[in-house]
Parts: structure tokens; sequence; C-alpha cells
């Protein structure tokens, strides 16, 4: 089954050894700069001069650019040909092809919102790939989040992988029941009834269980919770963060400043 | 003084008309191992949970009679205090794993962080416990891709590592090979040994007849019969309301009519009180002719 239920890589790394907040605000302090800043070339600069040197920083890299060329440039780039060719208004037309209308406006326009997505979503990855999910959540209980709502963020990521073996098995024990899985499309719709029931019902009587469970362990306590995993929040963190929030903040008011 | 308390305890689930448990007096002493048994529907489950504070507290319905631990009562405790008191470990492993960790040591950990015990004790008692359940091994695997038996060792494990005053068990091995199941009882027998007080609703009887030092043999939630391990399986009342019993004993008890089995001697419950009982009457027509 899956062994593997998170992005996280085990390394060791500055930017792993970051406390979890301060990465997490890393990502904000980079995405809203791509996103708000009227000069026109930020969100490349930043991506070039960034988002590029902190995943060798992470020493991701290598799972970085496979997420790059599998999701992120094949995402982007087609961002960037819908918004270029679909994008009304520029009066430099460079190509004109049947109803379609390639103007230097919104080709710089589309190549700007590209990049900014790139910027997004390679912040995020980053973030996944040098947090683990227990980590952030430990950091964030302590903070005061109520334990309740860190359990619901990791017991979905965790549940997800589950419920698709889970359909499998329900799908292979249909089939084996004579279910029609494979012909025409009509037949498909059908046979998605007996898969849909047991696999929703089954995991809400599966609830019952699991609250049982994991109240066993105490999970109500109103003890003050500790942690296994020993998170540390240096002077560098706090320093950082107050940087990243002055940049977000410099980045609303230069939007608002300069339109 | 008894650790265990139940005094004419009758217990109906939300919307049923007839009672799960019916006037239950039950007393369990320190360090005691105390074995349930009965047929599928005879109320174990319903007891295990009424034991480990979920009935009344998580499970509504109507609870009649006293349930006291420790000098305490059920309804006056809280169940996150109760649960620090009496362990729950029940039959379906996969929905035992909290779903909040990643490996087999965080949530074995995972009681001892919600009862704000220090991180240094956590990591020793944690690796105690791993080593004590024979999962020491798989501390770095995640609990969702281990075999049924190994999630019932980690199920019993992350209770174990609480160190509650009474260990409640609902099946426990029941996916578990043979060799699985008589390392699990001997580790509960410890525990027993160290004081820590166990009931186990299990089926069975064979590893019951071992370890076990009283069996209690539920039927339609009542207690149908009560005493000696070796006194209560061997029970001939047990075969007609249709008990789990020892094919050692089923094989004995054919045997007894026929002149195969010695009347004087208990009828078996293990292999090897069986394999003792019939190399013992082949010696002793030896020694007649």
């Amino acid at each position: 089954m899956h062994e593997r239920l998170s992005f996280y890589v085990k390394r060791e790394s500055a930017l792993h050894q970051l406390n979890p907040l301060t990465k997490l605000t890393l990502v904000f302090g980079l995405i809203l700069p791509a996103f708000l800043v009227p000069f026109y070339w930020t969100p490349h600069l930043l991506l070039l001069l960034v988002v590029f040197p902190l995943a060798f920083l992470g020493k991701v890299q290598g799972e970085y650019f496979t997420a790059v060329t599998k999701l992120i440039l094949p995402a982007a780039g087609f961002l960037f040909v819908m918004q270029a060719l679909f994008i009304p208004g520029g009066e430099t037309v460079l190509a004109k092809l049947w109803f379609l209308t390639l103007t230097q406006e919104s080709l710089m326009y589309a190549f700007a919102n590209a990049v900014r997505i790139f910027v997004m979503v390679s912040s995020f990855t980053l973030f996944m790939l040098t947090t683990h999910p227990s980590e952030l959540m430990s950091d964030l209980t302590q903070r005061g989040l109520p334990g309740q709502f860190a359990y619901v963020i990791i017991a979905t990521l965790q549940i997800i992988p589950q419920m698709q073996a889970k359909a499998s098995t329900i799908i292979a024990a249909q089939r084996s029941r004579g279910l029609d899985t494979e012909s025409s499309f009509a037949r498909r719709v059908q046979a998605l009834v007996p898969l849909v029931g047991p696999l929703v019902f089954g995991s809400l009587v599966e609830v019952e269980e699991r609250a049982i469970a994991i109240e066993a362990r105490g999970f109500t306590s109103r003890r003050p919770k500790t942690s296994l995993r020993e998170i540390y929040d240096r002077p560098l963190d706090k320093g950082l963060r107050w940087l990243l929030i002055l940049i977000m903040l410099a980045s609303l008011v230069s939007r608002i400043w300069f339109s | 003084m008894p650790i265990v308390k139940l005094q004419q305890v009758t217990y109906h689930y939300p919307f049923t008309e007839k009672p799960a448990l019916q006037d239950i007096n039950l007393e369990v002493e320190e360090g005691e191992f105390v074995a349930v048994i009965g047929p599928n529907g005879a109320g174990k489950s319903t007891l295990c949970y009424t034991l480990a504070g979920f009935i009344p507290h998580f499970y509504k319905g109507e609870l009649k009679g006293i349930v006291e631990v420790d000098g305490v009562l059920v309804q006056d405790s809280d169940l996150s205090d109760w649960v620090l008191k009496v362990g729950l470990v029940f039959q379906n492993p996969f929905n035992q794993i909290s779903g909040a960790k990643y490996t087999v040591f965080e949530e074995v950990a995972f009681g001892l962080e919600n009862s704000g015990v220090p991180r240094s004790e956590i990591i020793r008692r944690v690796e105690e416990v791993l080593q004590m359940t024979g999962i020491a091994d798989l501390a770095d695997r995640s609990p969702y891709s281990l075999s049924g038996g190994q999630q019932q060792r980690v199920a019993l494990a992350s209770i174990l590592v609480m160190q509650p005053k009474v260990l409640v068990l609902d099946e426990p091995t029941s996916q578990m090979d043979p060799i699985g199941t008589r390392e699990v009882f001997g580790v509960i027998r410890q525990m027993a040994e160290q004081g820590m007080t166990v009931v186990m609703a299990e089926h069975k009887v064979e590893w019951i007849a071992q370890f076990a030092d009283r069996v209690i043999a539920l039927w339609e939630g009542k207690i149908y019969l009560e005493g000696k391990p070796h006194e209560v399986l061997t029970d001939e009342r047990l075969v007609e309301k249709g008990f789990g019993v020892s094919r050692y004993t089923t094989t004995a008890r054919l045997a007894l009519p026929r002149g195969l089995w010695q009347k004087e001697r208990p009828l078996p419950v293990t292999l090897e009180e069986a394999v003792a009982g019939f190399s013992a009457l082949r010696n002793a027509r030896r020694k007649q002719g």
C-alpha cells in the first residue's frame, strides 16, 4: 500500500531547519509581491533570483525540477497560450490566425500571469517538500491553533490515498460479482452507484470508531499537549518573519500607490 | 478492595427495547486477568465500552446501576480523565489508527502527547513499549502500510504506553496468526503480573485457559457462567448455548462415553492437556496388559 503519504523529503538543509511558520510566511512573502508589485518584471525576477536558488538551498532541486517539468510548466504554459490568444485588446498585432489575434500587449500580459502562477505553485511545492505536515501542525498547535483543527487537516491529507485504495477494493469486489465497468459510457455511469454507496456509507461508519479510537488516546484532554517533534524557532526565524511581513506590506502599498 | 466494580448494571442502546447488558454484577481485583467469552451479540463489546467509559459518555442510551473504577463513578468523571485510567483496545485495527501520524513511533506517542507527557519521557516510554510488543522494527513505517496483525500490535502498544490501571481489550488478536496471538497473550499476562488489571473479550479459548485468572461467560447480555478458566470452559452448558468451545474439549467429550478418556480426569482445553490425557490413558492400559 501507500508508504508515502506526504511530499516531504527528509534532508539536512538551511530551508529544512527553518521554523514551519517562517516557511509558510515565506510562501506568502513570495506570492503577494509577485501579484501585487506593479513593476512588470517582478514575478520573473522573483522566480529566477529567489525561487530557483531556494530549491538549491533546500537541497530539493531534483524533486522540485521534476515537479516543474511534469506539473508546473505544462500548467503555466497552458495558461500562457490561452491568455495570449484570448485576451482582447492591444494594438500591436503580431499575428492573425483565423479569428484569433495575437497582440504584443496580450502576449506580455499572459507572460507575466503565467510566471506569477509559476511562482505561486513553486513556493507551495518548495514548502511541502521541505516541511513535514506533522511539524507544521505541531508548531501551529503550540501557537494556539485548536488541536481539532490541526487533526482535521492532517487526517484529510492522509485519508485521500486510503479512500483511493478502498475504492479500488470495492470496484474489484463489485466487478467480481459481474458489475460492468468497462463498456459504454452510460453503463459506466450506472456502475458508479454501487461503488459510491459503500464508499461513502462505509466511511461514515468508520468515523464513529475513529472517534472512539482518538478519544481513547486522550484527544479531548484539557491538559496542555506536548509534542514528540522538537520544533525550533530561532531569532533568525523571528527576524525573517518580520522582514517578510514588511515585504508583503510594501507590495500592498506599492500597488495602491501606483494605481 | 476490587478496582473494578459493576453492580446491577443494565444498559439499553438508544432506541432499543432489549437491554444489551442486564443485571451485570462484576468485581475485578487489581492485577487480575479476566477473560470474557460469549457468542456474537452476547454483549462482550458493550461490556468493554461500559468499562472504558464510552457508555454512557459516548454512546447515549440508558445506563442503570453502578460502574465504578478505582473508587470513582463513571458518571462523575469526564471521558478524557476516564481513558487515562481505563485503556481500551478494540477489534478493528484499521480504525484505531489515529490518522494524524505518519510513523508507528509517532502513532504510539499520540496518546502521550495528548496527555502532556514531556518529550524525553515520551521517547523513553514509546521505545520500551515497541520492544515489549515486538514492533520495534516497524517504528519508522507508516501505520497504514502494516498488516492487520501488525496494526493490532500498534493499537495495543498505543494504549499500553499510556499505562492505564485497567486494560480493556475487545478481541485484540482477531487478525493475528497463532505465534502473534501467543506473544500478545504473553505481554498481557506480563502486564497483569506487574499489577495492571485486564479485562479481555476473546474467542480463543485455548489461550484463555493458559493465561487468564477467571472467565466470565456472557449470554444475551447476562453473566451466564463465571469461575476458574477450566471449570467454565469445559462446562457442558456452553455447548447448548452456542459458545465457542475448544476442539480438544469436544474431542475428549466424544471420547469419554467410549472409554477413551479417563472419567476422573478433567476435560482438556489445550492441546497439551489433551495429549497428556490421552497418553496417560495409553500408559495405564499398557500397564494393565
